[in-house]
């Protein structure tokens, strides 16, 4: 906040506050903790003050004013919720209701839709037009995206998404009054990179997610606080999840990384998530069987093999791992010899939000690559060539090896494969340690810019799957390497003690928007 | 004897029980000539349930045979036993409907929240108490079994004041 703005004093309900001069009612209530009913003012848009909804009574004043708008006045006094402003939003809401279907028990925005909310709060019990509801249907406006004409309420935020901030006006009301609605000028779909924003930003249920249509009602959903896995950007998002599935990513605000905003690539990802074969128990590979072990035996086994091991070791892991797993695993390297690891990085075209460029859909279509380079991995186009001629032990972190040549990893002394799938490769290991995909434990990120953030569990890991930060550092603890970790956030500390990318940061500090570490930060302005 | 015990006059050995007896046999003979009817001829004769009784349930449906369930997901959301399953899906003309729609009987508690809380009027307990079965899974009456129910559904208000006004 500027300081030298001018402080101006007015009285919300009966409450004096001071606020910077041009700060608009909506906002100085929101200080107070007063939430004034909105629908077409939302915090990353413009406030046209059209719906209406916001009208607040000042006193003095001839008639009730909008408070998105209203900017605050020196001894104003504003009242919210006095008969005057109720009887406003009864109006507003009585109109807003005239044609809409009121098929909340089909909707999808039903238990967050603020139509919803504030009819309950001061709308009427009865509708009272005779008039038969007009009718207008259902729509597609992008492939993806279902349009209800009916329940739109004409806030015109999804119009104002695509102006502002993807900058690609392509929607527009069309027609006036009761026969409004929202589409394309011409016929055809509209495809933006971004375009799944204008279904976070619908107040009510007017614009869908086909995805999701359906699938869940939003009191079902359990909200995880969690970072997209889809790119390197590492968006904050909140993870809806019903019966240990993860049905739905809406963004998280941050105003550092991705404001309100997340890109439509990493919504999509959301379904391919968990799929595959699971590695579900320890597998141990005895007289050239892998046979399921307890994690006590697995781990004996571990520990053995690599007691006796000798050429050191190399890695191919996932940049889609955690930090914490990322440092178990070169940790363990380092105790038979480091000797490189690598991963490799699918990319995409960047696709940048114009009107938030600090948002972009980013190259590298993986969660972690950063975080990698900063432990010591290297990245690599070819993954197989670099261990094929060692001859020590390989580690394999997260990695799904698709596309692996059969003899990748028949030189090497030993192939431990530590990951949450179960692909023809993996079981040419011997020894496999499951581990839980990323929704399924706690973790951190680094984004492309070196902020490190954390992601939390949402679902419930199976089977034995165990995080490697616990089992890979009970084997270390055993090699000599100190105490095992009880926590993420133990190995963290731990991370962050040794690698200058992290020093200074902790679970604590990181907290749900993350932070950049003192270090990455004058490196980079130094750069 | 502190807990009181309260002894019995027993009668002595060699009384004539013939007085007893008879007195009982006179009862007997009393019912054969002019019978009370209080015995009920279950299961020729049924009684009369009251139309708020709540028992098993029923689901109503369209004139097409179609469940009236839009499968919005607010008697699962309501019902305090946890005894309905129910998932939703897209049905050919894009509307809402009930792929799965079980409701364990057995769990349920027969309060009659499901049929309070649907806003489309689908589903009902039903007056009937006849629920016996062969097999537990039968218990788990699913959609196609709630919609062949024919049993009347319970009141549980008086349709002519809905509102109770």
């Amino acid at each position: 906040m500027d300081s030298e703005s001018k402080l101006i004093n007015l009285t919300i309900d009966g409450t004096e506050v001071s606020v910077p001069e041009g700060t608009t009612i909506l906002k100085a209530a929101e200080r107070l903790g007063i939430v004034i009913p909105r629908y077409c003012w939302h915090p990353g848009l413009s406030a046209p003050a059209q719906c209406r909804m916001c009208l607040v009574e000042v006193e003095g004043w001839p008639k009730p004013q909008p408070a998105c708008v209203q900017q605050v006045q020196d001894g104003m006094v504003v009242n919210t919720d006095c008969v005057e402003a109720r009887k406003a939003r009864r109006g507003v809401i009585e109109f807003l209701l005239l044609n809409h279907p009121l098929d909340c028990p089909i909707c999808d925005a039903a238990g967050q839709c603020m139509l919803q909310d504030y009819a309950h709060e001061t709308g009427q019990l009865r509708r009272r037009a005779v008039e038969a509801k007009v009718v207008l249907g259902r729509d597609h406006v992008t492939p993806e995206i279902v349009y209800f004409a009916d329940r739109c309420i004409l806030c015109t935020r999804c119009v104002r998404f695509m102006d502002e901030i993807a900058q690609e006006p392509v929607l527009q009301v069309i027609n006036r009054g009761h026969k409004g609605y929202i589409d394309t000028m011409t016929d055809e779909l509209f495809e933006h990179p971004f375009s799944m924003n204008i279904v976070d930003v619908c107040p009510v249920g007017a614009l869908v997610n086909e995805d999701f249509l359906f699938k869940a009602r939003s009191w079902d959903l359990d909200q995880t606080a969690s970072i997209c896995p889809g790119c390197s950007q590492g968006c904050n998002v909140a993870l809806g999840t019903k019966e240990n599935r993860v049905v739905r990513l809406k963004p998280r605000f941050n105003p550092e990384v991705n404001s309100y905003w997340m890109c439509d690539h990493g919504r999509r990802e959301v379904v391919r998530w968990g799929a595959g074969m699971r590695a579900e128990v320890p597998l141990v590979r005895e007289a050239e069987r892998l046979v399921p072990a307890d994690w006590a035996r697995a781990l004996d086994a571990t520990v053995e093999a690599l007691r006796g091991v000798e050429g050191g070791a190399k890695a191919i892991v996932d940049p889609g791992a955690s930090n914490e797993s990322l440092y178990i695993v070169r940790r363990l390297m380092d105790q038979v010899g480091f000797d490189g690891g690598s991963f490799r990085v699918s990319s995409g075209p960047q696709q940048v939000l114009k009107g938030f460029p600090k948002l972009a859909l980013r190259e590298d279509r993986a969660a972690n690559a950063s975080g990698a380079e900063a432990l010591g991995y290297g990245r690599v186009d070819d993954i197989y060539g670099a261990v094929r001629s060692h001859r020590g032990v390989l580690f394999v972190l997260e990695e799904g090896l698709d596309d692996a040549p059969e003899d990748f990893a028949d030189g090497s002394a030993l192939f431990v494969y530590i990951g949450s799938v179960l692909s023809p490769a993996a079981r040419k290991a011997d020894i496999v340690l499951p581990s839980p995909s990323f929704a399924e434990m706690d973790g951190t990120f680094t984004n492309f810019e070196g902020r490190v953030q954390r992601f939390t569990q949402g679902l419930r890991p199976p089977g034995l799957a165990r995080p490697i930060w616990m089992s890979g550092s009970v084997v270390l603890a055993r090699l000599g390497g100190g105490e095992p970790f009880t926590s993420a956030a133990a190995a963290f500390a731990a991370l962050a003690e040794e690698f200058t990318a992290f020093s200074g940061l902790s679970y604590e500090k990181i907290g749900l928007t993350g932070a950049v570490s003192a270090a990455a930060e004058s490196g980079a302005t130094a750069s | 004897m502190a807990i009181g015990v309260k002894k019995v006059d027993r009668p002595e050995v060699g009384a004539s029980y013939l007085r007893a007896t008879l007195k009982g046999m006179a009862l007997t003979f009393k019912h054969l000539v002019r019978p009370v009817t209080v015995a009920q001829q279950y299961p020729e004769e049924k009684y009369e349930l009251a139309p708020r009784m709540r028992g098993t349930h029923r689901m109503a449906v369209h004139e097409d045979g179609r469940a009236k369930c839009v499968a919005c997901g607010l008697c699962p959301t309501i019902c305090p036993a946890n005894c309905i399953k129910l998932i939703p899906a897209e049905d050919e003309n894009g509307e809402r409907y009930a792929a799965v729609y079980e409701i364990d009987e057995f769990r349920c508690i027969f309060c009659g929240y499901c049929q309070e809380v649907c806003p489309v009027e689908a589903i009902h307990l039903g007056v009937h108490y006849e629920a016996a079965e062969y097999s537990r899974e039968r218990f788990v009456y699913d959609l196609e079994r709630l919609c062949a129910q024919d049993h009347p559904f319970t009141q549980l208000w008086d349709p002519e004041d809905p509102a109770s006004e």
